[in-house]
């Protein structure tokens, strides 16, 4: 357990070291502040049954500034150290598999969680600006970032799997970046775009189509199945990274 | 201390290291010594926990390198091939973060780094990134996390790979120094690096051990201990047949013409010397001798003709 903290500090450090993970702090900020506005420039045209926070999180502007982010933040957590060869000297020194691929997992969620907080900001400085007249619901607030962190905690586990396949950190972005895409337009397609749907399977695309999952969360509708279903896939690519590491001992 | 049987790894259609079996008693330093491709590499990684045997096991200091990976791993001090360190830290950082891993804190582990960087010379480094370190210092960096946790048996992997020879030294003495107190596996393919530091060797080909022993024995084992090189002036058949009746010489190898001169090159009983014999049999001749030379056998022959495919008829 302490060799999984010594790691975990480790790849903070690495995290908050590299000039990658600042490129992607000041992109995600950009391009939340774009969003920010989109949803303030609908909002001023006409009235609107969603909310500032409703609109932020639903814009193209946001799912923009979303998908980079895990091929950016993930590519390099076990490629490099392949590629380096310090996977031989961290896997060599008395710690376990797991503990390794926990801790770079969990480094890397913490800096996800990092790259939100200043979105916050945005909707806290709006509302002390307009002295609280804009409704702001915070069940809403809170329910988008909830759903961020979940929808996070799967895709940066994708990743994961993504950087222990390959030694080649642009390989597995391209890996990353594709499996969370599709795993995306899947369920765009279906649920917003489709034409001639059977209703069925749209039903079905709910359960794990992550723009559906948004719209209730940032609506304020916290729902535990999308808890169940990322902590669960999220683990489940766990589990498999953790495998892909440990196969290395025995490939042949 | 490291005892190995049958110890076995395949690749997909290759057998690197073909069921090996040795042991390494406490306190020696043994010498892996192969050709490029040999299997070193991978015995080291497989007693290191990197790799998992196909078949056959190991053990060190008493615990499995399997059933029992993460306690053997504690007691030994990795330095692996190439060296891999991480290139965004600082070297006293890197040193501490290693010792973190080894389960050591506060201030025990804060003086722990500091005798490594003491002891490697990297006081003057500390705080520099392990980006900007030459090869040697790198070396040293290396070095000194396998050292960190004070392991009981240490196992470098062609630590003097890529140093200029001023640095090689340096190494061979801090190497040398450390076999004081440790037990070390060393790989290498260079020759002068074992004869200079190992008191064992095992001579690994194909996955294979060809040969082990102390370096003076293989030597002694050798064929070339007893090569001899003469030059005189005289009928070549002549001086062959007459120094095949001087006692101790087994065969002529070799001759050579140059001139007037007959170079032979001879066989003798490596357990004397038959300088003196020739010298008198070639002068109650009236032959002149320009040259006599009893070689030194090295480890290189030895290394050389265990490991080469003999050419048919010598």
């Amino acid at each position: 357990m302490i060799r999984f903290f010594v790691i975990l500090a480790k790849e903070l450090r690495s995290y908050f070291a590299s000039p990658i993970a600042y490129i992607v702090l000041a992109f995600v900020m950009v391009l939340g502040g774009i969003s920010f506005r989109f949803a303030m420039s609908i909002l001023e045209n006409e009235p609107q049954d969603a909310s500032l926070v409703t609109l932020t999180f639903g814009s193209h502007w946001f799912w923009m500034s979303y998908f980079p982010i895990f091929p950016l933040l993930t590519m390099r957590l076990f490629s490099e150290e392949k590629k380096m060869g310090t996977l031989e000297t961290l896997l060599t020194a008395p710690v376990r598999t797991s503990s390794v691929v926990l801790a770079k997992y969990v480094a890397s969620f913490l800096f996800y969680a990092v790259l939100w907080l200043p979105s916050i900001l945005n909707f806290l400085i709006f509302q002390t600006i307009t002295d609280g007249a804009a409704a702001l619901p915070p069940g809403q607030l809170w329910g988008s970032y909830v759903i961020i962190l979940l929808t996070g905690a799967f895709h940066l586990s994708i990743g994961c799997l993504a950087s222990a396949l390959t030694s080649n950190q642009i390989v597995a972005a391209v890996m990353a970046f594709v499996t969370c895409l599709v795993h995306f337009l899947l369920g765009w397609f279906v649920i917003e775009r489709g034409n001639n749907v059977p209703p069925e399977l749209v039903d079905t695309v709910r359960y794990f189509s992550s723009v559906d999952h948004f719209k209730r969360f940032s609506a304020g509708l916290i729902d535990t199945r999308p808890f169940v279903y990322y902590l669960t896939a999220g683990g489940f690519f766990l589990f498999l990274t953790y495998q892909v590491i440990e196969f290395r001992r025995w490939r042949s | 201390m490291v005892r190995a049987h049958n110890l076995t790894k395949q690749y997909a259609g290759r057998t690197a290291v073909d069921a090996i079996s040795f042991e390494i008693l406490r306190g020696e330093v043994v010498g892996f010594l192969g050709p490029n491709g040999a299997g070193k590499t991978t015995t080291i990684r497989m007693l290191t926990g990197f790799l998992a045997p196909t078949s056959g096991g190991a053990t060190v200091a008493g615990f499995d390198i399997f059933r029992q990976s993460r306690q053997a791993r504690a007691r030994i001090g990795y330095m692996p091939e190439n060296v891999p360190l991480y290139d965004d830290m600082r070297v006293k950082e890197y040193l501490k973060f290693r010792a973190r891993l080894h389960g050591m804190w506060g201030r025990r582990m804060r003086v722990r780094v500091g005798e490594v960087m003491e002891l490697c010379g990297l006081t003057g480094v500390r705080k520099k990134m392990i980006r900007g370190l030459s090869k040697g210092y790198r070396q040293r960096v290396g070095l000194a996390d396998s050292l960190v946790h004070d392991p009981e048996l240490l196992i470098l992997d062609e630590p003097t790979n890529g140093l200029d020879p001023n640095q090689i030294r340096g190494a061979r003495e801090l190497i040398r120094n450390l076999a004081e107190s440790h037990t070390i596996i060393l790989s290498t393919h260079l020759l002068s690096e074992v004869e200079k530091t190992c008191s064992r060797v095992l001579i690994l080909d194909e996955g294979r051990i060809r040969a082990k022993g102390s370096p003076v024995e293989l030597v002694k084992r050798h064929r070339a201990a007893g090569r001899l090189s003469v030059e005189t002036k005289g009928p070549e058949t002549e001086v062959s047949e007459l120094l095949l009746t001087v006692p101790g010489v087994k065969k002529i190898v070799g001759a050579t013409m140059d001139g007037d001169w007959t170079h032979l090159e001879l066989l003798a009983d490596s357990e004397r010397d038959v300088r003196e014999c020739v010298a008198t049999a070639l002068y109650e001749r009236g032959w002149p001798i320009r040259e006599l030379i009893r070689h030194q056998a090295s480890l290189e022959d030895a290394f050389v003709e265990l490991t080469l495919e003999q050419e048919p008829g010598e």
